[in-house]
């Protein structure tokens, strides 16, 4: 390919590595400081712990309710969902109001500037730093080709149209560094990693999150299921293995 | 005897109506998933150090690429001893998935190892 940029080796030894290592370096860091931060010695309130086990029960139930007979399944569902005294059932105007909670609980906000910001911080940062030192390298490129679409994604601070299009640029690298990681964390990291970027999303969409809407859900759902036992014939096969041992 | 044997083929059916309930330990699944993810991230890491270093371009990469998930498909049956029924409940667990989250690991390490042997 008579068009074959050439690029320097020095560029090789000072831009990418450096830039692939510390983007490794500061994605490992990025989970002990966010492990540290996470505040374990509050005490979770009495009644949310309760209802977060009556919820596991019902979601328990629910699950396995094929495996129990008609009439058990039925007698469970009574109990968590009747309307008097269920355990599911929520008084209608009893239900707290979830902003009123949060404004009561200052560590409930805390906890999540915490989380939010131990993500962005770093990234800003090393954004920031590569954005400083390496503007306007090419510094690698992909080994397959692109159409010319993919010329703002990958050469991210690069002003020349005539490169072709499958040189990265530095800034670029560092973003798909930023997403390609992601699996190499959560092979040097453990699971807990690749979760917790979910988790904090789902913490950050449900804000004003409301145990008694949870409740009502779970009532809901289980009032809804359909119960078909799975072992119609169970009894009869007992009999006869057992029978079938005393003989 | 007759009625004995009536028994036994009754009850064949009804424990094969049982054996044919899918009847799944969800934390087990969940950490057969979890062991399908890894590997093929894993895999798809190597993969494309190993694609670079060799020096595929274009095409070639990404048919390398599928191979090496067909492989490791290959080996997840080989390790669930071919009897898929027993550790996933369908055949897409571990032919399908992943096969695409491992995409992105794999055209970044490609891209490196590509860089550093072949570019400079």
């Amino acid at each position: 390919m008579a068009e074959d940029l050439v690029l320097d080796t020095a560029i090789r030894d000072w831009v990418l590595i450096p830039l692939s290592v510390v983007m490794v370096l500061i994605g490992i860091l990025r989970y002990f400081v966010s492990k540290l931060m996470r505040s374990t010695s509050q005490v979770p309130d009495l009644k949310i712990v309760k209802e977060g086990q009556v919820i596991i029960r019902a979601r328990n139930l629910r699950s396995a309710a094929n495996f129990i007979p008609p009439k058990s399944f039925r007698a469970r569902r009574v109990y968590f969902s009747n309307e008097e005294n269920g355990l599911l059932h929520v008084p209608k105007g009893q239900a707290p109001n979830p902003q009123a909670q949060m404004f009561s609980d200052p560590n409930m906000a805390m906890d999540m500037m915490k989380k939010n910001l131990s993500m962005i911080i770093p990234q800003t940062l090393t954004f920031a730093w590569v954005n400083f030192f390496f503007s306007g390298f090419v510094a690698a490129k992909i080994p397959f080709p692109l159409t010319q679409r993919f010329r703002s994604m990958l050469q991210n601070g690069i002003d020349l149209s005539t490169v072709d299009v499958s040189y990265v640029s530095s800034r670029s690298w560092y973003f798909l560094n930023l997403f390609g990681l992601r699996g190499l964390f959560s092979l040097i990291l453990g699971e807990e990693n690749a979760t917790d970027d979910t988790q904090r999303m789902m913490q950050m969409s449900g804000f004003g999150f409301d145990p008694t809407k949870n409740l009502g859900a779970e009532k809901d759902s289980l009032d809804i299921i359909q119960h078909d036992w799975a072992l119609p014939k169970f009894e009869q096969r007992a009999e006869k293995v057992l029978r079938n041992l005393i003989r | 005897m007759a009625g004995h044997n009536d028994s036994s083929v009754s009850e064949k059916k009804s424990s094969q109506a049982v054996d044919d309930l899918p009847t799944f330990s969800v934390e087990n699944m969940q950490n057969n998933m979890k062991v399908i993810y890894y590997s093929r991230t894993f895999l798809s890491i190597i993969g494309g150090v190993i694609a670079g270093i060799l020096g595929f371009t274009g095409f070639a990469g990404f048919i390398f690429y599928f191979l090496i998930m067909a492989i490791t498909s290959v080996g997840l049956m080989a390790k669930a001893k071919f009897s898929v029924h027993s550790y996933f409940d369908s055949w897409n667990r571990i032919i399908l998935d992943g096969f695409l989250g491992g995409l992105l690991s794999f055209v970044l390490f490609w891209t490196f190892a590509y860089d550093i042997v072949h570019i400079f």
